[in-house]
């Protein structure tokens, strides 16, 4: 009998014998050693070399499912979780090593009994991809997904699960493409996979589903941990969001502005900023069209500016620049001023946007002058206290509409999703 | 009543814990016990969650049923944020592989060719993650005892849990220094034939442990537990021994309370129960399955290559029994003398920075200070007073008094206990000799040790009045 993953094995070495289960080694790893999973339940790596046989005691049986049924609650708001990949939806087969595909709600409730206690839910696998791989279309296809549902009259609110890489790059897409917003749209993620007991997905996913059903914004929004604690998730504006850590729960923070709400566990909502639009009766629209040819570049001391030259030779429509301080990037240097490149990409109708690599604050067209020269010599649009993230995704939806420069600008500068901050906030730093 | 534990079909296991110097195993932070008031405070909760084999385990099951929160403070010098579980794991510690390699070599183990770091469901909340990081090193060593070998199923790596600091009806608060700190497990297999023998077994370990450098000393730094059954009963595992010696009375009354309940016809269940002050055991929690060990995916396997092994064979320790038999072989002094002189690493230490020097000097300063005098002092006070005598300040007789006056925390002056040179002394018994002339050799002894006490060599006294009076 030829052993396979999963089956009960007796590994003989010269010197030892070995008894437990064959387990798939993972693909990056040579392939020189072979893990078994002992009696004691340790994983230990045996070298092929020293293998002389491999004997199989017991073929493996396939478990079978027990699927918990969902039952449906006369009075519970509807809940629709879509889930789109990431860690929160996926599990390790170490049967096979792949990933468990098809996660239903009966997975989501089978992990967290609570949830059918404060929704009816609805739950559907989108796509399973891993965030870092996201990309405009799939914002566009995501988007007509959410409203699909969004226009549901039973449905109260949507959960939207993905990975917390690009969670932020979503959530302002969703904030631009879903027009006449109705509903709560709640985002929620896990830093922590849902194997270990610690968890951040449970939390999360509870606050979520509260957030959906009892939280009264038409609003896309976050809703992660608020601190290391597992005591309350925050509730932050898509466009106003960033992921500010790679690993801890509490990554995601609110910039420029306040978080609209903590969520806890019982579902109680505290407003901490009542500056959103309030859930009503209208229609969502889908109005995901965008411009591919659009680029989010980070300026450094010394930047060559030919990088520039890429884009221009590839016809991009716009750029925004991640620049320094209050919108600064090389205008004085004779080696490293970007002016002459950035001369040329506006003489191109490329539009180039300013948005703050300091995240916090507003850049200003008129403080310095080399601001003066972007600004009012070059055209360059500033982006006010936008995120460079929010800004990159928001050209390129304005730039799917036109790309007039006057109405491209004005749209820029136009609040459409909270993505500018009108006053700023003197709390709001370092949330 | 004497208990035939052959007849009972006793059957007894031990796993014993020890903790390593040096860093945490999967981070940088020191592994020392802080004092230091808590500076980070958080508060996480914990869910059963389906283990590799799609089970969940029982143990954690019943530990969620509690629903309790869990409270974790530190301090910024002794956590950071892998202990919070808000960073994955570094690297496996290479020096705490190398240490459990070692002790592995002594006891004639196994080494596997590539170590599977895996994660152990604990939903207590001693493990702030929800499992406890740990890996097969080693496997199929032994240990000789006065009944035979006993066989040492496995040898791993682990980290130490959070150390348990309050306990509420909803809440449990830990405080997160320990957590981390590199354990090597030993656990034998069920070879133990008596409760006195479980003793032995545990006590051959430790010792066999701290023979190895790297590995902690003292209170609380290791640990066992003890698994029992016999006939009719199941496995229980007895946790928390206030020291080996109570470990055959907590066996005997284990047993006596598993016939007991045999006799009554109770069903006794796999639970873990924790050694009390009386030697009697309580109920702590079911007994978990093997449903709680799960690949860690954070972090490679390491492999341990034929070349690491035999290098690291060449640097294995003296086995701490060796050493004290050498040591008072040596000497020509008594086991329990060599003992204490090679049971910490004082002696190793100073034998080294007074070497050419009369090492009597040291054995004496070590062996024959009193034992609550010697429990205040560290090793830089015994180096400082043996400087003195060496450097030929103070005579072999203030040794004594000077480490006294340390251990009390007195300040020393270094005038009070000058020796007095051979010229000045023999100056000075003349005098004594021609002030009363006539008196017997001890009587002019009496007389310069009354005046020069702890200042003078006994010998050289007796020596120079022999001489003078004659």
């Amino acid at each position: 009998m030829i052993p396979e993953y999963g089956d009960a094995v007796r590994i003989h070495t010269k010197e030892q014998i070995y008894e437990g289960i064959m387990l798939p080694r993972p693909e990056i790893f040579d392939e020189n050693y072979t893990i078994i999973k002992l009696e004691n339940g340790y994983n230990i790596g045996v070298e092929n070399n020293k293998i002389t046989k491999i004997e199989v005691i017991k073929k493996y049986e396939k478990k079978k499912e027990i699927k918990h049924r969902i039952g449906h609650k006369e009075g519970l708001p509807t809940v629709p979780i879509l889930s789109f990949g990431g860690t929160i939806s996926s599990r390790v087969d170490y049967k096979t090593g792949g990933v468990y595909a098809g996660y239903t709600a009966e997975d989501f409730i089978a992990m967290l009994p609570e949830l059918e206690d404060i929704a009816n839910l609805k739950a559907e696998k989108v796509m399973s991809i891993m965030s870092e791989d996201m990309a405009p279309e799939d914002w566009q296809s995501m988007a007509r997904r959410i409203a699909r549902d969004l226009n549901d009259d039973e449905v109260s609110g949507v959960v939207v699960t993905q990975g917390t890489d690009t969670l932020h790059f979503s959530t302002a897409a969703m904030s631009f493409f879903l027009k006449h917003l109705n509903k709560p749209v709640v985002f929620t993620a896990a830093q922590r996979s849902i194997d270990r007991g610690s968890s951040d997905a449970f939390l999360n996913l509870l606050c979520a589903v509260h957030a959906a059903s009892e939280f009264d914004g038409a609003s896309v929004v976050t809703c992660m941990h608020g601190t290391s604690d597992d005591n309350y998730c925050i509730l932050n504006r898509g466009t106003k969001v960033r992921k500010m850590h790679t690993s801890r729960r509490d990554a995601f923070r609110p910039i420029n502005e306040l978080p609209l709400a903590k969520v806890f566990e019982n579902g109680n909502v505290e407003i901490l900023n009542s500056n959103y639009s309030k859930k009503n009766d209208a229609k969502v629209i889908v109005d995901d069209k965008f411009e591919h040819k659009t680029a989010l570049l980070y300026v450094y001391p010394g930047m060559n500016s030919e990088v520039l030259d890429y884009y221009l030779k590839k016809k991009y429509k716009g750029i925004v620049i991640a620049a320094t301080g209050l919108g600064h990037v090389s205008t004085m240097s004779p080696k490293h001023s970007l002016v002459k490149k950035l001369k040329e990409l506006i003489d191109d109708n490329v539009v180039i946007v300013i948005a703050p690599q300091t995240l916090y604050g507003r850049v200003h067209p008129y403080v310095y002058s080399p601001l003066r020269k972007l600004s009012i010599e070059l055209n360059c649009i500033f982006a006010e206290d936008m995120l460079p993230e929010t800004a990159y995704v928001k050209l390129g939806w304005v730039l799917g509409h036109t790309d007039e420069f006057t109405e491209v600008k004005e749209k820029m500068l136009t609040n459409y999703a909270g993505e500018i901050s009108e006053r700023s906030d003197e709390n709001s730093f370092l949330y | 009543m004497e208990i035939n534990y052959q007849e009972l079909g006793f059957r007894c296991g031990l796993e014993v814990h020890q903790q390593l110097h040096g860093k945490k195993l999967f981070c940088s932070c020191p592994t020392l016990n802080s004092d230091k008031n808590p500076d980070v405070h958080v508060e996480r909760k914990l869910r059963a969650v389906a283990g590799e084999t799609g089970d969940v385990d029982i143990a954690a099951e019943f530990e969620m049923s509690k629903d309790r929160k869990f409270i974790y403070e530190s301090s910024y010098e002794d956590t950071c944020l892998v202990e919070y579980d808000e960073e994955p794991p570094h690297e496996l510690n290479k020096q705490a592989i190398g240490t459990a390699i070692k002790v592995a070599l002594l006891i004639n183990a196994e080494i596997v060719d590539e170590i599977q770091i895996m994660r152990k469901t604990v939903v207590d909340g001693s493990n702030v993650s929800g499992f406890q990081r740990t890996a097969l090193v080693a496997m199929n060593g032994f240990v000789e005892t006065s009944m035979g070998k006993v066989s040492i199923q496995t040898i791993c790596l682990e980290e130490e849990a959070a150390q348990k600091i309050e306990e509420g009806n909803d809440f449990v608060r830990y405080k997160l220094d320990r957590l981390g700190i590199p354990l090597i497990e030993l656990a034998t297999s069920a070879d133990i034939k008596s409760p006195e023998h479980a003793k032995e077994v545990a006590g051959q370990i430790g010792m066999i442990l701290r023979s190895v450098e790297g590995v902690k000393r003292g209170l609380g730094t290791i640990r066992q537990d003890v698994n029992i059954s016999v006939n009719e009963g199941t496995r229980t595992e007895i946790k928390g021994f206030q020291d080996l010696k109570s470990i055959p009375k907590v066996i005997e009354y284990e047993v006596k309370r598993q016939l007991e309940a045999i006799k009554q016809g109770k069903q006794l269940k796999k639970e873990v129960r924790k050694a009390e002050p009386d030697f009697t055991t309580s109920f702590l929690r079911p007994l978990p399955g093997a449903a709680r060990l799960y690949p860690e995916t954070d972090v490679l396997p390491v492999r341990i290559g034929t070349a690491h092994i035999e290098e690291l064979r060449k640097e294995l320790p003296k086995l701490l029994t060796e050493k004290i038999d050498e040591c008072a072989k040596k000497y020509n002094i008594t086991k329990e003398i060599a003992k204490d002189l090679v049971g910490n690493g004082d002696f190793e230490y100073l034998k080294q920075k007074f070497r050419n020097k009369d090492v009597w000097v040291i054995i004496r300063a070590l062996t024959n200070t009193p034992k609550e005098i010697r429990q205040k002092l560290g090793i830089e006070d015994f180096e400082e007073v043996l400087d003195y005598y060496y450097d030929g300040k103070i005579a072999k007789e203030a040794i004594m008094d000077l480490l006294e006056k340390k251990s009390l925390g007195e300040k020393i002056k270094i005038s009070d206990f000058e020796a007095v040179s051979e010229e000045q002394l023999e100056k000075e018994i003349k005098k004594i000799i021609n002030e009363k002339p006539g008196l017997n050799a001890s009587a002019y002894m009496g007389l310069v040790m009354a005046k020069y006490r702890g200042k003078v060599d006994g010998k050289k006294v007796m020596e120079l009045v022999g001489r003078l009076i004659k």
